[in-house]
């Protein structure tokens, strides 16, 4: 067959591509172990924080109706932040957390409501510019190392328009990372705080304990509640960042593995090629040398 | 006074003759011999057909005997006929099947013949040929689209083995025979003797349009298929085209010429070759390849006089369109139909490649802006995604890009929707036969190309005939 120089030039190609795979893949797994330490730092204080806001929400009795914890009876108009990923190469990741925002929004608009989309991430960013749809804010600035001084603003913004009523809600987009072989897109209601949530993670022994505040548990909870928007948000981007080292390492151990898949098919082709070649040539010697005597 | 030789030397299906040399039989010259054959105490006695290949020197002639040689004796009579074999010709041959030599085989008796004309002859002069260039609208969409025949114009149906090429050639004859005004022939050359009968039985229940008169009736069928000696099968095209050319010259209708298969052709020329002692060429094909296919392919073509549409099988050896014997046949044709077993395996039927195929009328000033574009379109796309096929294959669809992704969705919808209800295969896929016409194949292809029937389930595209029967197929799945 005379696709044999076709057949090379493909096998390179996808050799190529399995050195691209493979580094991708390692990389992916040494930044995975950083990225996971940091996670998993930040989650006991996180969870502490949720459950003492909880514990004294509760002890401040049902007049303490904080603002960032009542929920609106009308939703006009809500933000939406969605964590994705500067970098491809990493499967399904931006995919799933895509639909899951789409999703969302497809869903308020049904319901009249008008969203306000902060989108972090390159891919993110792409996509919605490829769908035609709006954002307010476009951050390509927080890769996968997020600091808390980057997320701080961005809380803290949301914070101020929520209370001065500009917005009546707040939506996180992110991959959630529940375990290294599982990770699952969620939508987190960051706004308002949701406490039935916050007590989910709060164990009952806990909760009975009582405390003797001061200042009184109002003032309090005026500085307690924004830190835990703020801590909480940046814990969404701190899980964000596990999951897509780790949705990219089982891509690209995947893509490996069907690179060498691929090349050790098109060697096998080759070579066959190649035999019938040569075996096709002698043919024709022979038969030519065969004919002459 | 008959000019009679002796047989002095029999080599498989040729046999050596030796006649005085002044009397020497020329080059593609009828010898017919008698031959006793004894089987089990009972003698009958059959003509032998030979055709002069070679002189030897001395007397002597190499012959290619048309049948088996099975029985004949060196010192038996071989006597010349004078000139090449005539096949008879005209109106009483319709509605007949024959073999090479213008015999019938269909057990209907003898025909009255009152023309012949030889098998060999030179192909129609130069200032002869007619330059009209028409779109011939079969009703498949694929063909129709990306690979349209030409009226009076040659088109190949190339494959390799049981990718659907007698499909194919069966549903063009169901339905191009059955809305066609003028005569038919059709060529059995080396293929399945069963496929010849089954052919001969549908043409006879196959009505055209809604004369009430048969398929058959319009139509010669002349068959030297796999059971045959080479000779037969490098000849019974030669016949069926003989008769062909017949009804082009004298009724000046359009004649319908189809041949499967002409790859047996080939095969048949490079046995007979070996056998006359020829060198090898390359992959042992006949040195003479070439020039075998075109004095047979130069023949089949438009005249002033009249047309001759023709459709030919053409097997692909070992699915390689390098081999010599199908790139040979290529370059004759005006329309290739190139089938693919890739798309066969998808369960995708007909399986035309239509990044492979092409047609030399699919250009805008021939058949059309508005066609033409769409067809480019389709091309595009299909290309697109045979080039995304690694990366899928390697890095999964995710990493592929928004439009890449709908580029992909796009093409695995088109490429389902190439796919057909045949009239013919009707008792193996269970949907009745469509005829698509040329204006909704190509408004259908622009649709899907534009993207207005993304929302569709790609499985409603299969089988289906304009785009709204798919849409339709969407709506009861």
């Amino acid at each position: 067959m005379a696709n044999r120089r076709v057949l090379v030039k493909r096998r390179k190609a996808v050799r190529n591509i399995r050195k691209i795979t493979r580094t991708m893949q390692l990389i992916a797994t040494a930044r995975f172990q950083s990225a996971f330490s940091r996670a998993v730092a930040t989650r006991p204080y996180t969870e502490k924080l949720a459950e003492l806001a909880a514990n004294l929400t509760r002890t401040a009795g049902g007049g303490a109706t904080h603002p960032l914890l009542v929920s609106r009876d009308q939703v006009r108009r809500s933000a939406l932040i969605g964590i994705t990923s500067a970098r491809g190469l990493c499967g399904g990741y931006n995919s799933n957390v895509l639909r899951a925002a789409v999703q969302h929004l497809e869903e308020l608009k049904g319901r009249g409501i008008e969203t306000d989309v902060h989108m972090v991430g390159k891919k993110g960013i792409g996509y919605f510019n490829f769908l035609g749809r709006e954002m307010v804010e476009e951050r390509t600035d927080i890769d996968d190392r997020p600091r808390f001084e980057q997320i701080e603003p961005l809380a803290n913004e949301l914070i101020g328009r929520f209370i001065a009523g500009e917005i009546d809600a707040v939506h996180v987009a992110y991959m959630r990372f529940v375990s290294t072989s599982r990770q699952q897109p969620e939508l987190l209601q960051l706004l308002p705080l949701k406490q039935d949530g916050a007590q989910d993670d709060a164990p009952a022994s806990t909760a009975a304990v009582q405390y003797e505040f001061s200042p009184d548990p109002a003032q309090i909870l005026d500085e307690l509640l924004p830190a835990t928007v703020r801590v909480r948000l940046f814990q969404c981007f701190n899980d964000a960042a596990v999951s897509e080292q780790v949705a990219r390492m089982v891509a690209m151990k995947a893509a490996t593995d069907s690179a060498e898949e691929m090349i050790t098919s098109l060697t096998r082709q080759y070579n066959r090629a190649r035999q019938t070649h040569i075996t096709m040539e002698l043919l024709d010697i022979v038969g030519g040398a065969n004919a002459l005597t | 006074m008959q000019n009679v030789g002796e047989v002095i030397q029999v080599i498989g299906s040729t046999l050596d003759a030796q006649f005085s040399e002044e009397n020497l039989p020329a080059i593609y010259s009828a010898l017919k011999l008698e031959v006793k054959r004894t089987v089990l105490g009972t003698t009958t006695t059959e003509t032998l057909w030979c055709e002069v290949a070679q002189h030897l020197g001395g007397g002597r002639v190499r012959a290619i005997a048309l049948d088996s040689t099975d029985g004949v004796q060196r010192g038996a009579q071989i006597a010349d006929t004078g000139g090449p074999i005539a096949v008879p010709v005209g109106e009483e041959t319709l509605g007949r099947v024959f073999n090479l030599v213008g015999e019938t085989i269909d057990g209907r008796g003898d025909i009255e013949v009152k023309k012949r004309m030889p098998i060999h002859r030179e192909p129609p002069a130069f200032d002869d040929l007619s330059s009209k260039t028409e779109l011939f609208e079969t009703g498949i969409k694929v063909i129709d689209l990306l690979c349209p025949l030409v009226r009076g114009g040659k088109a190949g149906l190339f494959g390799g083995a049981g990718v659907g090429k007698t499909v194919i050639i069966q549903e063009l004859i169901a339905r191009l025979a059955r809305f066609h005004s003028g005569y038919s022939c059709f060529a059995g050359v080396g293929e399945r003797t069963r496929e010849g009968n089954d052919l001969w039985l549908e043409m006879q229940e196959a009505k055209i349009g809604d004369t009430g008169k048969r398929v058959l009736d319009q139509t010669v069928m002349v068959f030297g298929q796999m059971n045959e000696p080479p000779g037969a099968r490098l000849r019974v095209a030669l016949s069926a085209l003989t008769m062909a050319e017949h009804f082009r010259d004298q009724t000046g209708a359009d004649t319908l010429l189809f041949i499967d298969n002409i790859f047996r052709f080939s095969q048949a020329g490079s046995e007979v070759s070996a056998l006359l002692g020829r060198m090898p060429s390359a992959v042992g094909y006949q040195p003479t390849l070439g020039t075998e296919m075109g004095e047979l392919q130069e023949r089949i073509t438009s005249t002033s006089g009249g047309a001759v549409t023709s459709i030919q099988a053409i097997y692909v050896p070992a699915d390689d369109y390098t081999d010599p014997a199908p790139a040979t046949a290529f370059t004759h044709l005006d329309s290739t139909v190139n089938l693919e077993r890739g798309i066969a395996e998808k369960g995708i039927y007909p399986a035309v490649d239509p990044l492979a195929s092409s047609s030399r009328i699919l250009s805008p000033e021939l058949i059309g802006e508005a066609h033409y574009a769409v067809a480019r379109r389709v091309q595009q796309i299909l290309q697109k995604y045979k080039d995304l096929q690694d990366i899928i294959a390697i890095l999964g669809i995710d990493e592929l890009s928004e439009e890449d992704k709908i580029t992909v969705a796009r093409a695995r919808r088109i490429e389902r929707f190439l796919s057909q209800p045949f009239f013919v295969a009707e008792q193996f896929t269970g949907f009745p036969g469509n005829y698509c016409s040329r204006e909704d194949t190509i408004r259908s292809f622009e649709e899907l190309c534009d993207g207005k029937w993304d929302h569709l389930p790609e499985q409603a595209f299969m089988y289906v005939g304009a785009i709204e029967e798919a849409a339709a197929k969407a709506e009861t799945a």
